[in-house]
């Protein structure tokens, strides 16, 4: 057979890459539901983590089913508020079903462009509420969870994860336990500009709302202090001034009924 | 035959290293060799990939036409690095080390090491002899990858595999944590093959 | 030099040990037999001393310096100004034998691998080294950069005269990517005892560029930055002592003056700048006393074998030195000094720079002859 024909090159060409893509398709489909799990699990982690549910290394050292479990157990409610600071959407939390917003970036762009957002507020049984952050790192995206006490204005936890920071310099902000540890009993003050400071020397300055920023990681540093104070920016209006008591009141019943269990 | 089969795994291990003779695929070699794990998982991937090309391509190796060959050899490579990198993803132990590796898993298609042997050996060799050719590249590969990662995250973490090793008290150099210092190791590691291999000095 | 050690001898792979240290206690009576050489006092050692003695008043000054520092920290005063400087003398002593047995050692053990003469290179990188790293430092930390430095800067390249970068900042540089925590920050550049700690309010502790205009405020000012009464690398600090050095070295001829000029000039004009588009509130003039600049102008960016050769090269080479140390300064929020850096990099870049100047000649002059 004449393998250099024009016929059978096209014909040659056009079945390898149907077969290909057939076969990429198949496996795609086939490994989905396991990726999205693992997705899943990975940002319930986080947050768990942030939240102080567990310690982080127990936390990556349980399976995913666990985690689902976990989650299901601690988890209050979850819903979604726009940048008006009102509700505007549930987020299922019984354990078939559970709902995250975890696609941050096209929130991210709304939040930038102050359109319509659905953040998403995860409020655990401890009283400790969840939101996310995000951000540009120095060579990808950063993200993470900041939890706070139940007066919405305490720091309890954070946890932070990027994707591509240089390891051992921008790295650290996942890597090294001590940073994320550093931010519980921070405080975020809301309605101020910046809310939050993550800077170099910031914390010799003595303020409540500031940790010091990476040595040797300036860029990644920057990038993390932008992403919290624009997603402490549209939480504003939900966590500060007047929406910050009806909070108080709703979670006064909710953590009181709590304690009795207890 | 058998000698030359055993030429055929042992060259790409020893004389005719990719990284350390030829000089290929070093970009990833000093991207993901901070940590021994990633390293690890890296060159498994790369030995996956390049043992099935390598053994794909030489079962069609009578039918690709010649005018679209690298094309078609890209086909299939692209291929597997998909199903590697989706194979990582999928797994519940493995998703955390693909995550890390980021996009050097899907960079292998750019690791000269696969469309070389592929072109060089693949398409004029049987199958298995390609598939062995292709693994001990890879092996090759990942030797090298692994003694780097080793050096690196001892020196620069002061761990192993994520396991303290040395005593607390060590304080970890940064600077080894960064891409230079793996050209630097690289540079060592040749030095030393070719203090061993006279055949490798240049005149 | 004993028959045994020559050429055939029996210990003749002793040859460039025993060579060097006879010929480092006296100047040995074998002379070339044939051809003109130029018959003259100086040869690379002679040179090599007075650079030496010309950083000699920025080490001297730099030791006192260190106890004085260190009694500011501690809230003394009314030490005598001997004490101060025994106590530096025994802060920094350490440092010395640390950068002279590792580099030494290594230097002669690599000389005897490739069988030539130990040459005196080390002898002002060694003295050098010291100078430019905190006197706090760690010894391990010091032996491990030297040991980089000299193997990785120097021995892999062939030794004395071959290398590209300056070894004795390759050490700093070393220092600096491999162990920030201890390269910069408040408390690196003061000395302190073991289990010390610093007497409240007397202690400011922060290199003066991390201090963002503030500096009347901490006693640095011009006189102090001119005087050299500020924390700092040992031998940095000073800028009259440096200077009593750049005199001695450009009356000798052994530093170009062009290079030191440039990177005047340079650090000037990109000071100028920052200051007339607002970029920073510190006079373009004090640019010059800070931090690492006259040190490096005058004694790293001027090392011979890692600058230009070409004399407009020269100009290039340090016009852009002092422009890019003056960039890192202002524009990178990461390293408050860039003078290492920027000589590092431009040491990279002189055998290009020369190669350009060279070209760029030999057209012109293909040129005129062409046309005539």
């Amino acid at each position: 057979m004449n393998t250099n024909s024009n016929v059978y090159t096209v014909i040659y060409t056009a079945l390898i890459v149907v077969v290909v893509a057939a076969l990429l398709a198949f496996v795609a489909a086939k490994l989905g539901p396991a990726q999205d799990a693992n997705a899943k699990a990975e940002t319930l982690r986080q947050m768990m983590s942030a939240a102080g549910v567990k310690p982080t290394e127990e936390l990556y050292a349980s399976k995913n089913a666990e985690i689902l479990d976990l989650y299901a157990d601690n988890i209050q409610e979850a819903y979604t508020i726009g940048l008006d600071g009102r509700k505007n959407g549930e987020l299922s939390v019984s354990k078939d079903k559970i709902e995250l917003v975890s696609k941050l970036k096209p929130q991210h762009k709304a939040i930038l462009a102050e359109g319509d957002v659905t953040l998403p507020v995860y409020i655990f049984k401890s009283g400790i509420s969840v939101i996310p952050i995000y951000g540009a790192g120095l060579w990808g995206p950063v993200w993470g969870y900041v939890a706070f006490q139940p007066d919405c204005h305490t720091i309890a936890g954070a946890f932070f994860d990027h994707e591509s920071e240089t390891p051992g310099l921008g790295a650290k902000i996942k890597d090294e336990p001590w940073f994320r540890e550093k931010f519980i009993g921070k405080t975020v003050e809301w309605g101020d500009v910046p809310a939050f400071r993550l800077e170099k020397n910031a914390e010799a300055a003595g303020a409540t709302n500031a940790v010091d920023a990476i040595t040797g990681a300036t860029m990644t540093s920057k990038g993390l202090n932008e992403a919290l104070n624009i997603w402490f920016g549209a939480y504003e209006k939900h966590f500060g001034a007047g929406a910050f008591f009806n909070m108080l009141e709703e979670h006064a019943i909710d953590t009181t009924t709590n304690a009795e269990e207890e | 035959m058998d000698k030359k089969l055993k030429e055929t795994i042992l060259n790409p291990i020893l004389k005719g290293n990719p990284i350390t003779v030829l000089v290929l695929g070093i970009c990833s070699a000093l991207a993901v060799t901070v940590q021994l794990k990633g390293a690890v998982v890296m060159a498994l991937s790369v030995i996956a990939v390049t043992g099935l090309s390598s053994l794909v391509c030489s079962l069609l190796r009578n039918t690709i036409p010649n005018r679209v060959r690298i094309i078609v050899q890209l086909v299939v490579v692209a291929m597997m690095v998909i199903l590697v990198d989706q194979i990582l993803k999928a797994g519940e132990g493995t998703y955390a080390i693909d995550k890390q590796l980021s996009v050097y898993i899907g960079l292998i298609i750019t690791n000269c090491i696969v469309m070389g042997r592929i072109e060089a050996f693949a398409l004029g060799n049987k199958p298995i002899p390609s598939l062995l050719d292709g693994i001990a590249n890879g092996l090759g590969y990942g030797l090298i990858l692994v003694i780097v990662a080793f050096f690196r995250e001892l020196l620069g973490s002061g761990t192993l595999f994520g396991f303290q090793v040395l005593p607390s008290g060590y304080i970890p150099n940064n600077l080894v944590i960064l891409p230079p210092f793996a050209l630097i190791l690289l540079g060592c590691i040749i030095w030393v093959h070719r203090a061993f291999d006279k055949d490798l000095q240049e005149k | 030099m004993n028959k045994i050690f020559e050429k055939g001898g029996k210990l003749y792979w002793l040859h460039s040990s025993v060579d060097a240290f006879e010929t480092f206690l006296h100047v040995p009576g074998t002379v070339t037999l044939k051809g003109s050489h130029v018959r003259d006092a100086i040869d690379l050692k002679r040179l090599l001393i007075l650079v030496v003695f010309a950083a000699a008043p920025a080490a001297l000054f730099g030791m006192w310096n260190v106890g004085y520092q260190h009694g500011l920290a501690m809230g003394q005063s009314g030490v005598h100004i001997l004490e101060y400087f025994w106590f530096g003398f025994l802060r920094v002593l350490p440092l010395y034998l640390v950068s002279y047995i590792v580099g030494l050692g290594i230097e002669f053990a690599s000389s005897q691998i490739r069988g030539e003469e130990v040459s005196e290179g080390y002898l002002v990188s060694g003295f050098f080294i010291p100078l430019i790293v905190p006197v706090d430092i760690p010894l391990w930390m010091l032996a491990v950069a030297v040991a980089f430095a000299v193997i990785f800067g120097k021995e892999v390249f062939g030794g004395t005269g071959m290398n590209i970068w300056n070894p004795a900042l390759l050490t700093r540089a070393f220092l600096f990517f491999s162990y920030p925590n201890y390269m910069s920050g408040s408390e690196c550049w003061i000395a302190f005892k073991k289990g010390e700690v610093a007497a409240a309010d007397a202690f400011t502790g922060a290199t003066p560029l991390a201090l963002d205009g503030a500096t009347a405020q901490y006693g640095t000012g011009f006189w102090d930055l001119f005087i050299g009464t500020v924390p700092g690398s040992v031998g940095e600090t000073s800028v009259i002592a440096i200077l009593l050095g750049a005199i001695l070295l450009l009356w000798t001829g052994i530093a170009s003056w062009k290079i030191m000029c440039g990177s005047v000039l340079g650090a000037l004009f990109v000071g100028w700048l920052g200051n007339i588009s607002g970029v920073t509130d510190i006079p373009f003039y004090m640019q010059l006393l800070y931090g690492g600049f006259a040190f490096g102008t005058v004694f790293m960016a001027t090392d011979p074998v890692t600058s230009c050769q070409t004399e407009c090269g020269k100009w290039i080479y340090g016009i852009l030195i002092g422009m890019l140390c003056v960039v890192v300064r202002l524009f990178n929020p990461g390293y408050a000094e860039g003078m290492m850096l920027a000589i590092l990099l431009l040491n990279t870049f002189a055998p290009l720079i020369d190669h350009c100047v060279t070209s760029v000649h030999v057209s012109r002059r293909l040129k005129k002859l062409n046309a005539a």
